[in-house]
């Protein structure tokens, strides 16, 4: 992506934002008293309002992108390859909505003790041994901080109990 | 309260081996997060902003502050070392620094560098204390108009100068207004974005949309690329930081910190500009002009200067209206807020004690600093060999153990992630995160001081001119979005800031 392109598309984003926000969300979403007798201080004016100015925003970067000389260099955060980049962010979101469905199952040390594995290998870890006893210890350490010093109820899970 | 009662109050309330330990903790914290690459000092407050739930209330914020300004100097150590800068505020400290450690003078570097930050941090703290009490009396007259045209002043000032471009900082901040209208209406009570859903109906919680913000996306930006921050260490070399460095530096380092003192009192300028600008200016005046970026002892202590000064003064505006000055004030104000302390005018009155015991700490802080930073320049090569591949999904296992803790809610564990993968797409397309957090903070204050206006004038929109107060801050906005905007034609069309083509 070059400057052009990122400033081009942010404005197309934020021109969609304002109009599903517009036509769509805003409608459906926000529940207003049919009692209100001044628009200004009805709870629907602000996200109208917010909705209005993206939308301006929208223009204006459209409009500045247009009138941008495109220098052709990319702006993105260089990696050796792209493709197996774009595979391990694909592997980082199924580990988040993983852990979203095991944290109530499994508890929350469990699970942290499985993203940290699970995370250290997607990073191409050169010290998988010191990562496993992390993955141990960190979660415990955490646990034993947060339920016995701040008095924090850590999910316990249905498959281990910790004092 | 007379002067000597409220320091008598603040000191009875940290007067204590607890609150100087929290301190110092927090100081050695914030220097090892500053001197690690790919964290920084937002990082390690965000990060540490859990574990103050179980302390008291002033234990807590200290160690906030504590891990601030040992963050902001920390940052230097690997701008000299290895010429990645910890934090973005030591960007400029690169520009001499690392010539200098070249050179084998990495320890005389590294040295003026602590020298300089220490002495702006104590300009920075003595600031705050002379400037917040007088900006606090006199914001005691506001009302909802005024506070609703400074906020608005604020907001404007930070998405313009926060990024590289307004637009893209307006855009930024206006995600984080709608962010912050998801919840509860605040006069109806009628739900908005809520989707039915009861863990909406309070709003988003900050400290999830916070770590999400500003940690997850470091996470993320090692997964694309898991061989970045990495450097090599420079020895320390045995050249030494002498006295006759210091007095030859002190003009540019007290000038620094004044730079850092003013910049930081205006919200949303931050740390890296003032390092620049304080830079530049030592630059300009220096008989040594030619030496900058060669390694040049005063190009590092003016940097240093520049940037440590603004860590005090960012309090000024937070402790004073209520408005945070840079994304890590925001921060500590959500700290504020979990204690049920709201930071503005009134706290002056309702918590003397807290604030006179924060300005005590804030001096201590720049001895321990002192302390802390002399044994890191010496340890540093132990944390530049903390793997960065253990050393990631260890944050991330912290970051679910921190936001979970807020509310006791895996809710909000979802909440960080979402934000998480906002936050690196607005990396990637540019878009700064300040504007839209400082947004999400500020928005429901924006808000309600808009309708209570509304409220008080019968719908009357002239209300928000009523006053000389209300006109200064509709005039420094209009300035501050003339002046954005005329900059960033400049940059379009190539033309120098200073004059013509």
């Amino acid at each position: 992506m070059t400057e052009r392109q990122v400033q081009l598309r942010l404005g197309i984003g934020a021109l969609i934002a304002a109009v599903l926000l517009t036509l769509v969300a805003i409608p459906q979403w926000v529940s207003s008293p049919s009692n209100v007798q001044r628009l200004v201080l009805s709870p629907l004016f602000w996200p109208y309002a917010l909705a209005g100015f993206t939308f301006l925003a929208g223009l204006g970067l459209i409009f500045g992108g247009l009138r941008m000389t495109d220098s052709g260099e990319p702006v993105d955060a260089p990696s050796d390859d792209p493709r197996a980049a774009w595979m391990r962010l694909a592997g980082m979101a199924v580990i988040m909505v993983l852990a979203m469905f095991l944290m109530p199952r499994l508890g929350m040390v469990l699970t942290a003790m499985l993203i940290f594995v699970a995370t250290a290998f997607l990073v191409r870890t050169r010290h998988p041994k010191t990562a496993l006893v992390c993955a141990v210890i960190v979660p415990l350490v955490l646990y034993a901080f947060f339920a016995h010093v701040a008095g924090v109820a850590i999910p316990q899970g249905d498959y281990l109990r910790l004092p | 309260m007379s002067f000597m009662d409220s320091i008598a109050a603040g000191l009875s309330l940290v007067g204590n081996v607890e609150s100087f330990l929290a301190l110092f903790v927090g100081v050695a914290i914030g220097t090892i997060g500053g001197a690690i690459p790919g964290m920084s000092a937002t990082m390690a407050v965000a990060l540490t902003l859990p574990f103050t739930f179980a302390m008291q209330p002033i234990t807590g914020i200290l160690l906030l502050l504590g891990v601030y300004k040992g963050g902001i100097f920390g940052g230097s150590i690997p701008a000299i070392l290895i010429k990645t800068p910890g934090t973005p505020a030591s960007s400029a400290t690169i520009l001499d620094g690392y010539p200098m450690a070249e050179k084998g003078e990495a320890g005389r570097a590294l040295g003026m560098a602590l020298w300089a930050s220490c002495t702006a941090d104590v300009i920075s703290n003595l600031a705050l204390i002379l400037f917040a009490g007088w900006l606090a009396s006199f914001a005691l007259s506001f009302g909802p108009p005024e506070f609703f045209t400074l906020i608005l002043f604020s907001l404007t000032i930070i998405a313009g100068v926060s990024g590289t471009s307004l637009l893209r900082g307006a855009l930024s901040a206006l995600l984080g207004l709608l962010l912050a209208t998801i919840g509860l209406d605040l006069v109806y009570g009628t739900n908005r974005f809520t989707f039915g859903d009861p863990n909406m109906m309070g709003g988003l919680n900050f400290i999830a949309v916070l770590i999400g913000l500003f940690a997850i996306p470091e996470i993320l930006a090692m997964v694309w690329n898991p061989t970045a921050h990495v450097g090599t260490a420079r020895s320390l070399g045995n050249n030494r930081v002498t006295f006759a460095d210091y007095r030859r530096c002190f003009k540019s380092i007290v000038r620094g910190s004044f730079i850092g003192v003013f910049l930081g009192s205006i919200p949303g300028i931050g740390a890296a500009p003032s390092a620049f600008l304080s830079y530049s200016e030592a630059r300009r005046t220096s008989k040594n002009r030619d030496n900058f970026g060669k390694g040049e002892v005063e190009g590092v202590a003016a940097s240093e200067a520049g940037n440590n000064g603004v860590a005090g003064a960012t309090l000024i505006p937070l402790l004073a209206l209520g408005v945070p000055g840079d994304v890590i004030t925001a921060i500590i104000i959500g700290a504020f807020m979990i204690h049920g302390l709201q930071p503005g005018p009134m706290m002056f009155i309702l918590n003397v004690d807290i604030i006179y015991g924060l300005f005590i700490g804030l001096i201590v802080s720049s001895f321990f600093l002192f302390i802390v930073g002399t044994v890191a320049i010496r340890g540093f090569k132990y944390v530049a060999d903390i793997p960065k591949r253990i050393l990631i999904p260890a944050v991330l296992v912290l970051c679910i153990y921190g936001v979970f803790a807020v509310n006791n809610n895996i809710f909000d564990v979802g909440v960080m992630f979402a934000m998480g993968w906002v936050g690196y797409l607005m990396v990637r397309y540019q878009v700064p995160a300040a504007p839209f957090l400082i947004a999400f903070i500020l928005g429901p204050l924006l808000e309600d001081n808009f309708r209570q206006s509304m409220l008080m004038s019968g719908s009357d929109p002239l209300i928000l001119f009523r006053g000389p107060i209300t006109w200064f801050f509709w005039l420094l906005t209009v300035i501050t979005v003339i002046a954005i905007v005329r900059a960033g034609v400049r940059a379009v069309r190539g033309i120098p800031l200073g004059g013509g083509p």
